[in-house]
């Protein structure tokens, strides 16, 4: 039940962004699936099968990204707009967030820690779209 | 074909392109746009160059003379409606159903594609603030400051790009106001859980385009474009927590947290 609710304002989260970007309105709820999807896989994979942070991006990268390119395939519409919104729920906001507290904590290690996890985070996102991305499709447009 | 005619296609070739660019697409997608529609308009010996924030074509005219044009795109404001459109205007124009004219048109009415209304801008902020307080694991007071936090990014965001101050020192300032917004409220209200708060307003100010298209540019071996966007992504990143920093030293400063 929490899982659906989160999947719920994943999506609309996602749609938030869909709004500032201007994505055209019969976009939104592919965009939102976008994002939602990678959040739940996310979540689970970091609840229930206990990942880490950036194994658990990397993992959610994948099916977001597929999503994205079912989306783009499905509207006739370029990728970018399903991937640019639905990737922000993965970028790493806390990351970055608690690497600048812990800088100013002084707390070399912690810091430390969560600078070197979200680059990690960073670099497992990139690696998961730059995968899904690279497939080649069978009938790709010439 | 004829000179006008030959000046006519060019520069609707670079306007499209200029378009994508301005609005946010790829690189590679500018490129290959741009070479579709010299092929489905006849243009000779066109061959164009797209950085992130640049644009160099050059072309062959009828009487054999070289033409060249260059663009420059300083600034992207991310639009994607619009990048739709020019990229369905490429394909109608190389699947024959246009002509130059009705390109043009179709382009200029891309173009004007509408900007989100401010209102529309802030309420999106504003929820989507809200929704990743949640997402993080807030209840409902951190999701109330959180939205006030977006409430407030996208006001500065807003007045200081209508003021041209440039991005870097605007994010420092919306990051800063947003964590300030939450250390105050904490300061009455001490069971706020200030990182949550903070953390779900900070997600819009996140470098996830810059991000996201500096790898895509990479996969397509646009290189220095990728680098241009990474390098970005990490400044923004870096803003951020330079605003996060400020905001809690200025707290401290005042004595309003024990540290």
């Amino acid at each position: 039940m929490d899982y659906l609710l989160q999947f719920g304002v994943a999506v609309v989260a996602t749609i938030c962004f869909g709004v500032t970007f201007r994505v055209s309105p019969r976009h939104y709820l592919a965009c939102g699936l976008t994002g939602a999807v990678g959040w739940l896989v996310y979540v689970l994979c970091a609840d229930l099968l206990v990942m880490s942070a950036p194994v658990a991006t990397l993992a959610a990268a994948l099916p977001l990204t597929a999503c994205a390119r079912f989306f783009a395939i499905r509207h006739k519409a370029p990728i970018t707009l399903f991937l640019l919104c639905g990737i922000f729920p993965l970028v790493p906001g806390a990351g970055i967030y608690y690497t600048a507290y812990y800088f100013l904590r002084n707390d070399r290690t912690l810091f430390a820690n969560k600078g070197v996890e979200t680059i990690k985070i960073a670099v497992a996102l990139a690696l998961g779209i730059a995968l899904v991305c690279s497939i080649p499709l069978k009938r790709s447009k010439q | 074909m004829d000179s006008e005619r030959f000046e006519e296609s060019l520069d609707l070739i670079l306007d499209a392109g200029q378009a994508l660019l301005e609005n946010g697409g790829e690189v590679f997608r500018a490129q290959q746009t741009m070479e579709i529609m010299a092929r489905s308009l006849a243009v000779q010996n066109f061959h164009v160059y797209v950085l992130t924030n640049g644009i160099f074509a050059s072309a062959r005219a009828g009487d054999g003379a070289g033409v060249s044009r260059i663009r420059h795109v300083p600034l992207v404001s991310i639009h994607l409606g619009r990048v739709e459109a020019v990229n369905e205007l490429s394909r109608e124009l190389a699947g024959g159903q246009l002509d130059l004219d009705g390109a043009r048109r179709k382009l200029e009415d891309a173009r004007a594609l509408p900007q989100t209304s401010p209102r529309a801008d802030r309420l999106a902020c504003v929820v989507g603030s809200a929704g990743f307080a949640l997402l993080f694991g807030g209840g409902m007071l951190e999701m109330a400051v959180a939205a006030l936090g977006g409430l407030v990014e996208s006001l500065i965001c807003q007045q200081f790009g209508k003021r041209r101050i440039n991005r870097i020192f605007t994010d420092i300032v919306a990051a800063c106001l947003n964590t300030l917004c939450a250390l105050v409220v904490s300061g009455f209200l001490p069971v706020l859980d200030v990182n949550t708060a903070t953390i779900g307003a900070l997600m819009v100010l996140t470098p996830g385009v810059a991000l996201t298209m500096g790898i895509r540019d990479i996969i397509n071996a646009d290189y220095l474009s990728g680098a241009i966007r990474l390098l970005d992504a990490v400044l923004i990143a870096g803003s951020i927590a330079c605003g996060v920093v400020l905001a809690w030293l200025a707290a401290r400063g005042l004595g309003a947290l024990p540290w």
